[in-house]
């Protein structure tokens, strides 16, 4: 699908979510926005508690409540605001246009029913004139699309009888059962092997290219992002920090926080002797601040190592720096390095 | 490269000390203090106790067994003794309730106090120790616990002669097991972790690995069991000598229960009222004690 | 199935064995002097001598407690001392009214509890569910005894809704006599049951799977009903297993209000006769219904939860 003509899907505006908590209330996502293109995947990094995951069950309408709700902004699918949606009409949208698979496969599934029930059920609810036996064959047909050997035995089986990279196949097939036009992806491969990763990536790829839905890969893991995404926010403690072409974001990267990010991935280089070198891994210094204590101005000042005074009283705003891309790159910082 | 990497570490400091960690204990009486229902329970459990501590030392409701009133005179708010009115001999029912109320206080408080650490020790050990230990200690429990509770306090009392020894013995031998199970399961998690296998390889010896290593960290289950217990036997005594295998001779909520089986048919309510209200209220107290504690000590479930 | 059943059987003859041991200690030993016991304070030296032989008593402990396995193994436990009665019939005959009253009342009480569990959890947080909690609080906070006492009380006594109490063999006669006995059971025991389903199906509806059904898009009551409630069936059928016991001390109480002629009033009433040789068997057999009761539910865990394997 060519970059000119993709359609936008669904377009998150200005997201805000919060959530009740003992010592008071605090926003986990705060002024969130970006678009999410047919055919092309949008990546969403950062560290645990960035709001990342938050955002996408955002997007699902999906956050616990109580503690937590959507307290501000939009998200418009085909032009449509999902926030205005009864419940009934928003339980239309899940699992049939939007989809989402997420981080624990061994958790994830239903451990008491079939794998085969947990598909056929999503089958049977967006699916109604399809018969009992045709909602089966489905079933096995979306086993089969995932890489599943032999589907019509294993649709019998229960979650516990899978390894974990079988169960997210089955997840795969369970969200991708009614071609929903938007998967959300929620780190679905942080809790498998490195081999059964690649596996799980490049068949997410090339569901992609063949039905031509549009991605979310929430990750913390940049390899990740480097291998699928066509576009990159990059979130901290509630916001987004910088966002752009995962070329711009790899080869150009402006906010010292995805630096850090970038500089915190073990390289191998050639020195010019052509032997290989070890570069030694650099770490960002300092931890995440508690979204009840945020520093008042810039969200990384205390683990920044080019913070200048200018960074402590304001907040900045989210700022263009390149706009060549559909999503152009932007960064929430003052300096220039 | 690396040169860079070094001085970027060395020169990033933090310009503000790292939040203060605060201890489960502490975080735990910080929810405790500012729960209402938490504060209101200690108060009606405190003045229960102050009362049981009055009437043993014949300062209120003394004596119990006097004439004060007519047969089964009607509760008369002109006095103390007469505000609950008279039993079928004529006593308070005021000063019965207060007598009964000393009786479930030192049951509760004697069998839980004996009961936890007992059923502690015994699980401590046992989870600690594995092995046939172990083997030996699982058997005894099973076999305890498939006689039903009220049958082995049949049998206990039975073979102790009914009254209140009896009742202490019953009472513990049935309610160790409780937290045994649970520390013994505990102990079987916690020995295997780093920092009990790092107090090893200090050269801590078993004793110091049961006591100053693990059981700090799983003595808010005894806490828990504690007021769980103390509820429990304050129960189970009114009804075992409801039953008639409990305490004779003495104003136990129970007795006056009992008595009370007959009484409702004449429209005399006031000696059931007296103490099933007396029993009520300290048995909500314990109960909803017990569930501010823990979710106070173990805030994940609500 | 059939080998687990025999290994689980197999398994609990140690724990017979120990029942066995504790009954007879207590009994035997630490009780005094069962025969003096039996025959009351002023019997003749004759009298003693003659019930010393007729239980066995003269005999050294261990060959007593020889003799009591045996008694076990071929379920023959003797005559009651009052009553004269072979108390293998006694049981036979109380057996019956203590079933009909504790098998329905139980699972009457467990199928009501669970439902309302689900219902106050489905209102999680709501006023409903506020009230529920508070309600449920209040109730296991009321001593049974004054359930039983204000029921047979009002609904038996004063408005002469139900009979005062009785028991009849006849089906219908059954129903009449324990329906009171039945509906007071389950309100007594609603508070703490349905406190416990609600704790247990709301840890339930935190985990990752039924986020998995919402976001298939699964409506709120199918995600209760389906998802959540057959995996609340393994802490429910755990709480069966807590409840076992429970069953006995209800069965005494009520047969001891209502009149029910079942194995509690046996006891009580033994026990109100130093009959030695009744109270003896009578909390051993009883014992012995608790420990199949639980290889049942261990049955029962492997039928809900397919993780569980009969092996």
């Amino acid at each position: 699908m060519s970059e000119r003509t993709a359609e936008k899907i669904l377009e998150v505006k200005n997201l805000e979510t919060s959530f009740r908590v003992e010592e008071g209330t605090v926003k986990a996502v705060d002024n969130v926005s970006f678009d999410v293109y047919a055919g092309r995947t949008t990546g969403i990094v950062g560290e645990s508690g960035c709001g990342k995951s938050v955002t996408s069950l955002s997007i699902m309408r999906l956050i616990p409540n109580p503690p937590g709700w959507i307290s501000g902004g939009d998200i418009l699918y085909k032009g449509k605001s999902l926030l205005g949606l009864t419940p009934a009409e928003m339980r239309k949208i899940r699992g049939n246009e939007i989809s989402m698979i997420f981080q624990e496969p061994m958790t994830s599934l239903n451990p008491v029913f079939t794998v085969g029930n947990q598909i056929i059920e999503a089958i049977a609810l967006h699916q109604k004139d399809l018969s009992k036996k045709q909602c089966r064959e489905k079933a096995i047909e979306m086993l089969k699309i995932v890489g599943i050997p032999s589907p019509e035995s294993r649709i019998d089986d229960y979650p516990h009888q899978m390894s974990g990279g079988m169960r997210q196949r089955v997840m795969i097939a369970m969200a991708l059962s009614c071609n929903p036009h938007v998967l959300i992806a929620d780190e679905p491969t942080t809790a498998l092997d490195v081999t059964i990763q690649a596996q799980i990536l490049e068949l997410l790829r090339g569901l992609q290219e063949k039905v031509g839905m549009a991605m979310i890969m929430i990750t913390h893991d940049l390899g990740v992002v480097a291998e699928v995404c066509d576009d990159v926010i990059v979130m901290y403690a509630g916001k987004v920090v910088e966002q752009g072409s995962v070329e711009e974001i790899f080869k150009n990267p402006k906010h010292p926080y995805t630096k850090g990010l970038l500089n915190s991935i073990p390289t191998l280089t050639k020195d010019p002797t052509g032997k290989v070198k070890k570069n030694r891994l650099e770490t960002i210094a300092g931890i995440v601040p508690s979204l009840l204590d945020l520093p008042k101005g810039c969200r990384f000042q205390d683990r920044c190592p080019y913070v200048i005074d200018a960074c402590r009283p304001v907040d900045p705003e989210l700022r263009v720096i390149k706009d060549d891309n559909r999503l152009p790159h932007a960064i929430r910082c003052i300096r220039d390095i | 490269m690396t040169t860079t990497t070094t001085t970027v570490t060395e020169t990033v400091s933090l310009d503000k000390p790292l939040p203060k960690g605060r201890s489960l204990w502490q975080l735990s009486w910080m929810r405790l203090k500012k729960d209402p229902y938490a504060i209101a329970c200690s108060v009606i459990i405190l003045f229960y106790v102050v009362v049981a501590l009055l009437s043993r030392l014949d300062l209120v409701g003394y004596p119990w067994d006097a004439k004060v009133g007519e047969s089964y005179g009607r509760p008369d708010t002109s006095s103390f003794a007469t505000f609950l009115g008279m039993d079928i001999f004529g006593r308070s029912v005021m000063y019965k309730t207060i007598y009964g109320l000393r009786i479930a206080m030192s049951i509760g408080l004697v069998t839980a106090c004996i009961a936890v650490p007992l059923g502690a020790s015994m699980g401590a050990i046992a989870g600690y120790y594995g092995g046939w230990i172990d083997e030996v200690f699982v058997w005894f429990y099973t076999t305890l616990s498939s006689i039903p509770d009220l049958l082995l306090l049949i049998a206990i009392s039975y073979a102790l002669g009914k009254g209140m020894t009896a009742m202490y013995v019953a009472l513990i031998s049935t309610s160790w097991i409780g937290i045994a199970r649970v520390i013994r399961g505990e102990f079987i998690k916690h020995k295997e972790r780093e920092y009990v296998v790092a107090a090893d390889a200090l050269g801590a010896s078993d004793f110091s690995k049961i006591f100053k290593h693990i059981l700090p960290n799983v003595s808010h289950f005894l806490i828990l069991n504690f007021s769980m217990q103390f509820m429990s036997a304050i129960k189970a005594e009114v009804i075992l000598t409801f039953l008639g295998v409990g305490i004779q001779g003495l104003p136990s909520w129970g007795n006056m229960i009992d008595d009370a089986k007959l009484e409702l048919a004449r429209g005399v309510w006031w000696q059931l009222t007296g103490a099933t209200v007396a029993m009520f209220v300290i048995v909500l107290a314990l109960n909803i004690l017990g569930d501010s504690l823990r979710d106070a000590l173990d805030p994940k479930i609500k | 199935m059939f080998t687990f059943l025999v290994r689980r059987i197999i398994g609990t003859i140690p724990i017979v064995f120990g029942v066995a041991l504790v009954v007879f200690v207590l009994f035997n030993i630490v009780g005094g002097d069962p025969a003096l016991m039996m025959v009351g304070k002023h019997a003749t030296a004759q009298q003693i001598a003659d019930i010393r032989r007729e239980y066995g008593l003269d005999l050294p402990l261990p060959i007593q407690f020889l003799h009591y396995l045996r008694d076990i193994a071929t379920f023959d436990f003797g005559r009651s001392y009052a009553t004269r009665q072979k108390i293998s019939d006694m049981i036979m005959n109380g057996v019956g009214p203590s079933l009909s009253l504790t098998l329905p009342a139980f699972m009457l009480t467990t199928v009501v509890s669970v439902l309302l569990g689900l219902v106050v959890s489905y209102f999680r947080g709501k006023i409903i569910d506020r009230v529920a909690v508070i309600l449920c609080v209040i109730g296991m906070s009321i001593s049974v005894l004054a359930y039983i006492l204000f029921g047979q009380y009002y609904l038996a006594y004063d408005l002469r809704l139900f009979p005062i109490s009785g028991y009849d063999y006849s089906l219908t006669g059954r129903f009449e006599y324990l329906a009171l006995p039945i509906l007071l059971w389950l309100f007594l025991s609603m508070g703490s049951e349905v406190r416990f389903f609600r704790t247990a199906i709301l840890e339930e509806t935190s985990q990752d799977y039924v986020r998995t059904a919402r976001a298939k898009g699964v409506s709120e009551p199918r995600v209760f009903l389906k998802h959540v409630l057959k995996n609340s069936m393994v802490p429910i059928v755990t709480n069966v297993v807590l409840e076992i016991p429970l069953l006995v001390l209800g069965s005494f109480l009520f047969e001891n209000f209502f009149g029910i002629p079942g194995l509690g009033s046996i006891t009580i009433d033994a026990l109100h006769n130093s009959d030695l040789p009744v109270i003896k068997t009578m909390a051993f057999v009883i014992s012995l219904l608790l420990i199949f009761g639980n290889i049942m539910t261990d049955l029962i865990y492997a039928l809900v939860d397919p993780r569980v394997k009969l092996s």
